[in-house]
């Protein structure tokens, strides 16, 4: 089987489709796990992650093979959903003006009051940007030097972030009651 | 002893850890043609960029048609005034070159054009 960096040089210098597609095939179940988490909306998320792997097909020649590949792609992830919430945040300012509720906001708030889990209030106590850190270290297995990479964010903040993350979640919740899901 | 107080720190940490990894740990979400989608999704995307030069090179070639024809026959001309009047210019040619410079900005335009339907 290739390696992942084998099949990025293939994809960059033979514009391979097919090479493009395996890495996708590898690794999307983590972006779309960790999109799911981000935004807590499974049907946005899966367009996100769709959005997350066209961007990092064009913007694939910037990966330098340095660090894994999957900690590059959740970077493009992380950068795609913050675009998102923006452009999203923006629309809901213009809306809000005209005094309008989207159809499709008030289906994701009912769908997420039917199916909370304990995950879902772990997170929900988390600020975005706890979130996304504590996601890409606890569900992702990246190294903070990863994190660090993917977030922009020095090592040493993105260690008191995940303290700060499991502080939280320690002072809300007593974690070993909970089994996870 | 200060170290078996690190050791044990270390340890619930681990298991503090690992119960947090646990907990976020969630089932492999199955391809169901995802990748499929996106593969095709970049094929279409590379046939587009495949396809914008060729494209942009046609209409312009079109657009310039005109104007060219026009160009080549006033040269064709001035083949005959040759050696006498090798150096000069007619002034019928410059008519012809906001023509042929409108012809480019469309070309780029349309590859403009070709490139947003694209994005």
């Amino acid at each position: 089987m290739r390696e992942d960096h084998e099949l990025v040089s293939r994809a960059v210098s033979l514009q391979d489709a097919a090479a493009f597609g395996e890495l996708v095939r590898r690794h999307q179940s983590h972006v779309r796990n960790f999109l799911r988490k981000l935004s807590g909306d499974f049907t946005a998320a899966d367009d996100l992650a769709q959005d997350c792997f066209m961007h990092a097909w064009d913007k694939l020649h910037t990966y330098s093979g340095r660090g894994s590949f999957i900690g590059w792609l959740l970077k493009v992830a992380y950068t795609t959903f913050l675009q998102s919430k923006r452009k999203s945040k923006r629309y809901a300012e213009i809306l809000e003006q005209v005094g309008h509720v989207t159809e499709a906001e008030s289906r994701t708030h009912a769908m997420q009051a039917d199916e909370v889990t304990d995950l879902d209030r772990f997170l929900a106590v988390l600020s975005e940007e706890e979130r996304a850190v504590m996601v890409m270290s606890y569900a992702c297995g990246l190294s903070h030097r990863e994190i660090s990479e993917a977030t922009a964010m020095p090592v040493g903040t993105v260690k008191s972030v995940i303290f700060r993350g499991k502080e939280k979640i320690r002072t809300n919740f007593d974690i070993k009651d909970h089994q996870h899901g | 002893m200060t170290s078996k107080i690190i050791n044990m720190a270390e340890r619930l940490k681990d298991d503090e850890d690992r119960l947090l990894e646990s907990l976020f740990a969630s089932a492999p979400i199955a391809d169901d043609g995802f990748s499929t989608m996106i593969e095709k999704r970049v094929r279409r995307q590379l046939w587009l960029r495949r396809m914008v030069l060729p494209v942009a090179a046609l209409v312009g070639a079109i657009i310039s048609f005109k104007p060219l024809a026009g160009l080549v026959t006033m040269l064709a001309g001035l083949t005959t005034l040759i050696p006498q009047d090798v150096l000069k210019v007619p002034s019928d040619v410059v008519p012809q070159l906001p023509m042929l410079f409108m012809g480019a900005m469309l070309l780029a335009m349309c590859m403009l054009g070709l490139r947003a339907l694209q994005e």
